[in-house]
């Protein structure tokens, strides 16, 4: 799946990936990945660890943390937001799994 | 020597205590403030709270979040007093004032690049009301059919 550009895993290989994978699915009527930070878009400053609101789009149904490849989310933010979410699991605002 | 730093403290009362208990908790926690020479510059009552998670055998609970200026030895106390109470089910103590600093400062930052860019396209420095534009997008749809895909992989 990866193409001439090895491994594409930097953005712009990654961006390859996803316009083949649209190419191989019949389905039509879906749109590319939406590859913005939210945090950057969205300009917050500082991930509140009490703003579930905020969080909760990054905490899929298995209450994992979305990784970075799927979210969007830019390294520097993807960190804040790991403490972040590591802070609201302790204080049982997310779950830490749940199943 | 030790420096006076903003902290951030949320603590669980268990939902069995009353409210007049979760007032007094309050009260001892301004008494250790005050001992400490530190002051309480805010207190943030949720109230009642499903918890996420089942902590003891409490599902919900009472939470309070007090922002805290002082000193390290000061939050040492409350953290001590605070494991000690056995009303009290979970705590966590979070030292903000660096945070916060940062994010005024990218505040700042931007505000100023983005004056500066104005000014040089002739424009006011600040963006009128009159220009705003919608700031969401509406591609979410496409993220959920995504997420499938890679799962599917």
């Amino acid at each position: 799946m990866s193409g001439e550009r090895g491994g594409g895993r930097g953005r712009g290989g990654k961006k390859d990936d996803k316009d083949k994978a649209k190419g191989d699915r019949p389905r039509g009527g879906f749109f590319r990945r939406r590859r913005v930070c939210k945090f950057c878009a969205e300009k917050i400053d500082y991930i509140n660890y009490k703003d579930v609101r905020l969080l909760s789009p990054f905490i899929p149904e298995r209450g994992k943390i979305q990784p970075r490849r799927i979210s969007g989310t830019c390294a520097k933010h993807q960190r804040s937001l790991q403490v972040a979410i590591a802070r609201a699991r302790q204080l049982a605002l997310i779950p830490y799994v749940t199943d | 020597m030790s420096q006076t730093r903003q902290y951030e403290l949320v603590y669980i009362v268990s939902p069995d205590a009353s409210e007049q208990a979760v007032a007094e908790l309050h009260t001892q926690i301004e008494q250790i403030v005050q001992r400490f020479n530190g002051t309480l510059d805010k207190t943030e009552n949720w109230g009642r709270r499903k918890l996420a998670y089942e902590i003891g055998h409490a599902r919900e609970g009472t939470y309070v979040v007090e922002t805290i200026s002082g000193t390290g030895e000061l939050m040492k106390e409350i953290d001590r007093r605070l494991r000690v109470i056995d009303t009290v089910i979970r705590h966590l103590t979070v030292r903000i004032d660096e945070d916060l600093r940062v994010a005024d400062r990218l505040h700042a930052q931007r505000k100023s690049t983005q004056a500066r860019r104005r000014t040089a396209r002739g424009l006011p420095p600040e963006p009128q009301p009159s220009e705003r534009r919608g700031d969401r997008d509406d591609d979410d749809s496409g993220d959920m059919g995504l997420e499938g895909a890679e799962v599917q992989r």
